[in-house]
């Protein structure tokens, strides 16, 4: 009997959506065979085994492309969104939800408004903004630009889970004398915590990831996190150098691989906890 | 509610502290830029160095006649319909594949979903890679099977690069929409299945007549965010075609990418922008207020 469910649960479609899946990721196998490979042996034969594993294209992203700075600069960049986001975002989701101000649903519109919003349309007033208070093409200006354009989505996804917790603890709270702050703070707080997770997840992922903005608020030349080194560097070059390409991908990729390897839960969780209603 | 008057009582200090950077970040930062936007729109503004003039609506008259951007639309338009097509219905089909799975359930989505999470300029680059004519991997394995004459410029033949940027889409986000697709297959309740598996429903009836009606709002919701993902396509033409060959590629995103920071066009593509943005609501607006209708209430 026992024997008979097994290989029952190993079907074809399981061999067949499994070989699908490794077919589906096979270009970033790709990438990580050729990483170990040098620039003729990529250009022989892609798909064939290294001769031997080098590690020189690895050295070479830290000696050529210089991306050590960068990655520190990312992290960096990351860290400071995230905290800022963590702490603005609940703040305002609790005072819009658990509040009966009037201007609560005013706020509410005012910030749902935001998720609209095109990066286009904001894309060159918000340089000449930010020339205007002398920080145009800064580090500040970036990290300004990434927590005001993440924090409809935040307040957004925080305001969902905050209608699922019960008010009873706040109004104790509230009647023990604790303040508003206070009591957001100590009680409705860490009651968030997976939301906070999911927001970390989100965020952390964009921001490490993200191209485009960087690209755009702190201009081509100035530019030092990671995929607007990566591009530069690429920009570079007249002929692309696979080998150093593949290397500088896997690098890059891999942080953000290791944790979604670890828990896949989370990441799948917090990447599409964004688009349910 | 029985706590309402204590709360309103230290009511307006604690909410410019819980509210107030909030509120400042966002207005200063994503508000009034857009607002500026609008009103730049009826400017003939140039970007940096001048003063904008107010000249109307002549900016969205230059629109009508205006060649690249026709061309733009036809080419987002083109690549939108393929992307709705390919995330409201191919990744609903892989939804149920995957969701029939009795084992390594967690594997085999993890290998779907992963390419997601790498960044646009990654895939940008494999797919350039793969696809590039003398030493990619797609032509070398076409000529190592024997088919040479169907390896293709890929990226350079004004003909195909536009399926090219689709595959580059579609894989990079197919494991989001299947993801929607699941989590909504999950909250079908059991009964709905054994009911129908003694009636002697087969795998087609069960899809059609159980699973299909069911996953109505997720239809909904990824048809609206694959037409957003669709008709917001930039990113991705930055980092692999800047446009080309010509102006083959320009997606309307790109293109006012291009008019604004590349053109110093910035009236301009103000007006470019907020023509496309008001498209693309009133076609949000008519997609949900269609298929709401279908939903079924259980």
């Amino acid at each position: 009997m026992k024997r008979r469910r097994l290989r029952l649960r190993f079907g074809w479609l399981e061999i067949a959506m499994l070989l699908a899946g490794a077919a589906f990721v096979s270009p970033c196998a790709l990438a990580l065979l050729n990483a170990f490979k040098t620039y003729p042996e990529i250009i022989n034969d892609p798909l064939a085994w290294p001769e031997h594993l080098r590690w020189d294209n690895f050295e070479y992203i830290f000696t050529g492309m210089k991306l050590a700075r960068p990655m520190l600069n990312s992290l960096l960049m990351c860290a400071g969104v995230i905290a800022c986001l963590v702490t603005i975002a609940p703040m305002a989701a609790y005072s819009i939800m658990r509040r009966n101000m009037a201007t609560g649903k005013l706020l509410r519109i005012f910030f749902l408004v935001g998720l609209t919003v095109p990066f286009q349309i904001i894309m060159v007033p918000m340089l000449k903004l930010f020339r205007m208070m002398n920080i145009q093409f800064t580090y500040l200006a970036l990290l300004v630009h990434y927590v005001s354009w993440g924090l409809p989505l935040c307040i957004f996804i925080y305001s969902a889970f905050m209608a699922t917790i019960p008010r009873e603890l706040e109004e104790a709270a509230a009647i023990d004398g604790c303040g508003q702050v206070g009591t957001f703070w100590r009680i409705v707080f860490p009651l968030l915590t997976p939301c906070t997770i999911t927001v970390v997840i989100f965020w952390g992922l964009w921001i490490w990831n993200d191209f485009m903005q960087a690209f755009i608020v702190m201009g081509p030349t100035r530019g030092q996190l990671v995929f607007v080194q990566l591009w530069k560097f690429l920009n570079d070059q007249y002929v692309q150098k696979w080998n150093h390409i593949f290397a500088g991908v896997v690098v890059l990729s891999l942080p953000v691989t290791v944790l979604y390897v670890v828990m896949q839960r989370r990441f799948v969780k917090g990447l599409t906890a964004g688009a349910v209603k | 509610m029985a706590a309402a008057p204590t709360f309103r009582r230290r009511g307006w200090v604690a909410s410019v502290i819980l509210c107030g950077p909030a509120v400042l970040l966002y207005g200063t930062f994503v508000v009034v830029p857009a607002v500026l936007g609008f009103a730049y729109s009826l400017t003939d503004w140039t970007g940096w160095e001048t003063e904008p003039n107010f000249v109307g609506l002549d900016n969205f008259r230059e629109l009508a006649g205006d060649e690249r951007f026709a061309s733009a639309v036809t080419f987002t338009l083109f690549e939108t319909w393929m992307i709705v097509l390919f995330f409201t219905f191919g990744s609903l089909i892989l939804a149920v594949l995957l969701d029939k799975l009795r084992s390594m359930k967690g594997l085999i989505r993890g290998l779907f979903f992963y390419p997601y999470i790498l960044s646009i300029l990654v895939v940008a680059l494999l797919f350039k890679y793969v696809c590039n004519y003398n030493h990619g991997a797609l032509n070398i394995l076409l000529r190592a099977v024997g088919l040479g004459a169907w390896a293709q410029e890929w990226m350079a033949d004004p003909d195909l690069v536009g399926y090219f940027i689709f595959a580059m889409v579609a894989w990079s986000a197919l494991g989001f929409f299947t993801t929607l697709y699941l989590a909504n297959l999950q909250t079908i309740p059991t009964q709905l299945y054994e009911a129908a598996s003694i009636d002697g429903a087969g795998p087609v009836s069960v899809f059609t007549k159980i699973q299909l009606p069911m996953l109505v709002p997720t239809i909904t919701t990824n048809l609206v965010l694959a037409t957003i993902f669709g008709v917001n396509l930039f990113g991705q033409i930055v980092v692999t075609t800047e446009g080309g060959p010509g102006y083959r590629t320009a997606t309307v995103g790109y293109y006012i990418y291009w008019l604004g920071v590349k053109n110093d066009r910035q009236g301009y593509a103000s007006a470019v922008s907020f023509t496309v943005f008001a498209a693309l609501v009133i076609v949000a607006i008519v997609q949900v207020a269609l298929l709401r209708r279908r939903q079924v209430e259980l």
